[in-house]
């Protein structure tokens, strides 16, 4: 065993001494003499990273469910030679619109203007009479007993308004489900995907007696051209986000609601974030039959089941 | 219908702050403020202070009025200074009061309609300085620059599309580097200002 002396530590720590003692020279050789001359060449000079590269997006967070009827009424439209008020006419087109805000799904209900159902304080008759009995605060009332639903708002437009407003959106691009040549309606369009004008989106709209579901096929239609402006109002605002305040000001101009601007605006921006696909088109169940002379449709128990799904949270 | 109008000063007044900017050049005094560079110092201590941030939106706006409201021009004119003057808050909160991160962020997400407002708080690195402020000790705007589309009601504005688009320099204590943000911002108006009701915004280094 060898006998360490005391003087090789001693040598050591003179050795670590010094290196650190040089490598302190050097470091402050490298370092900016200090006083403001270096602070200014320090900001000047040196260009550091403040930020990484970030990126975010958020439309409103809506809780719950919101219940919109949409009525396509068949007066209030000089344009098209239908005079009186929109209110005071037949809703030609009804749709109820139920979108679950927090999972941003949704389901489209079409229902046949001829379902012949009770309307509160006028017996039994045609769906689309209720409105012209009492406005589209009766027409509300009366889905709102045939559903069970509580419907929040309702949103009415005319066969002008219609027509305006696919017009001054340039269009609304809707997949055609069948070969359509129906004289009484004007509708003349092959099937297949395509951008249609406000008069042809009408015509699709309108299209029934050459149809082979007649009342049940039009309406079906009429759901698909609402999902067909919601997919054209996303690829627009898309491409440019100010297309959301030109659909707005056209809805304005053409569409009366009780839908109030703040709650509009909110739904108009969930609505850049809501997949078509993931809104179902249901056309309500229903089978020809008559009533008084007058052909009706009848809804079936599939009908009552389904609005049972719905108050039960479904939406389908 | 729509028309542009910018919240620029008319062009007689820009000759006027023209002739009066080469006078006070002459006179050897200077007030940058365009590029931020608006500076006082203050002889205490010889120190100099920091400069003061100089920030100006410089914004064009379009509305879209009713038939039978204001003429586009019209409405675009009125909405613009109060638009400038929320797109001011809300980049003096998100960089030039946000350096150092004392402030904290509650004056930049009240800027916020509620509904998307727990959003922003998640995503303030895509709309401010975010996680950077607390090192930046302040912020020099470059230039600031909106392009606002203005939905006009009967009265007054309802909503508003902006596209903002700043550039800054932040400082640290280790240099400094520049900041940038680019945003779209879905406005809804309430009385007299506005909230934020939906973005889509990037933040950073890179453009």
């Amino acid at each position: 065993m060898s006998r360490r002396t005391g003087r090789r530590p001693l040598a050591w720590v003179v050795a670590l001494a010094l290196v650190a003692a040089l490598a302190a020279g050097l470091v402050a050789a490298g370092s900016p003499p200090e006083g403001p001359a270096a602070a200014r060449a320090a900001s000047a000079g040196q260009a550091v990273t403040i930020q990484r590269a970030h990126a975010g997006s958020a439309t409103p967070a809506l809780k719950g469910r919101l219940v919109l009827l949409t009525i396509g009424s068949d007066s209030g439209a000089p344009k098209f030679g239908r005079g009186g008020s929109m209110e005071s006419g037949r809703a030609d087109a009804l749709q109820l619109v139920i979108i679950d805000a927090a999972r941003r799904r949704g389901a489209v209900l079409s229902f046949p203007r001829d379902s012949y159902v009770p309307i509160p304080g006028h017996g039994t008759n045609k769906i689309n009479a209720a409105m012209a009995f009492g406005g589209p605060r009766l027409l509300v009332a009366t889905f709102e007993r045939l559903t069970g639903l509580t419907i929040d708002y309702y949103a009415l437009t005319s066969f002008d308004g219609l027509t305006d407003i696919v017009n001054k959106v340039g269009g609304v691009q809707v997949n055609v489900d069948m070969n359509l040549r129906d004289h009484f309606a004007g509708a003349f369009l092959d099937k297949g995907r395509q951008t249609l004008r406000g008069g042809q989106a009408l015509a699709y709209a309108r299209a029934r007696k050459t149809l082979p579901g007649g009342d049940f096929d039009r309406s079906r239609h009429q759901g698909q051209l609402l999902l067909g402006g919601l997919g054209t109002y996303q690829r627009q605002v898309a491409k440019d986000p100010t297309r959301v305040m030109a659909w707005l000001a056209v809805l304005r101009d053409e569409v009366k609601t009780d839908l109030p601007f703040p709650e509009l605006l909110r739904l108009a921006l969930l609505a850049t974030r809501v997949p078509p696909g993931d809104i179902r088109n249901i056309p309500v169940p229903g089978a020809a039959g008559s009533a008084g002379g007058a052909s009706v449709v009848r809804l079936q128990p599939g009908a009552y089941s389904l609005f049972a799904r719905l108050r039960a949270g479904k939406l389908s | 219908m729509a028309a542009r109008t910018s919240s620029r000063l008319p062009l007689p007044l820009i000759w006027s702050a023209g002739v009066l900017a080469a006078v006070l050049l002459v006179a050897g005094c200077t007030s940058g403020r365009s590029n931020g560079g608006g500076q006082a110092t203050t002889p205490t201590s010889g120190a100099a202070a920091p400069a003061a941030p100089d920030l100006q939106v410089e914004l064009v706006t379009m509305a879209k009025v009713p038939p039978g409201g204001l003429s586009a021009a019209r409405a675009a004119r009125r909405a613009a200074p109060g638009l400038e003057r929320f797109l001011d808050r809300y980049l003096r909160a998100a960089y030039i009061n946000a350096a150092g991160g004392e402030a904290g962020w509650d004056g930049l997400l009240g800027l916020f309609d509620t509904p998307v407002r727990a959003a922003a708080r998640k995503q303030l690195d895509a709309l401010s300085l975010g996680g950077a402020a607390p090192t930046v000790t302040a912020v020099r705007p470059s230039r600031a620059t909106a392009k606002a589309v203005v939905l006009y009601g009967a009265k007054r504005p309802e909503a508003a599309t902006v596209r903002v688009s700043f550039d800054g320099t932040a400082d640290t204590a280790q240099g400094s580097g520049p900041v940038h943000l680019r945003s779209v911002l879905q406005l809804l108006a309430t009385g007299d200002s506005w909230r934020i009701a939906a973005f889509d915004s990037r933040t950073g280094s890179d453009r």
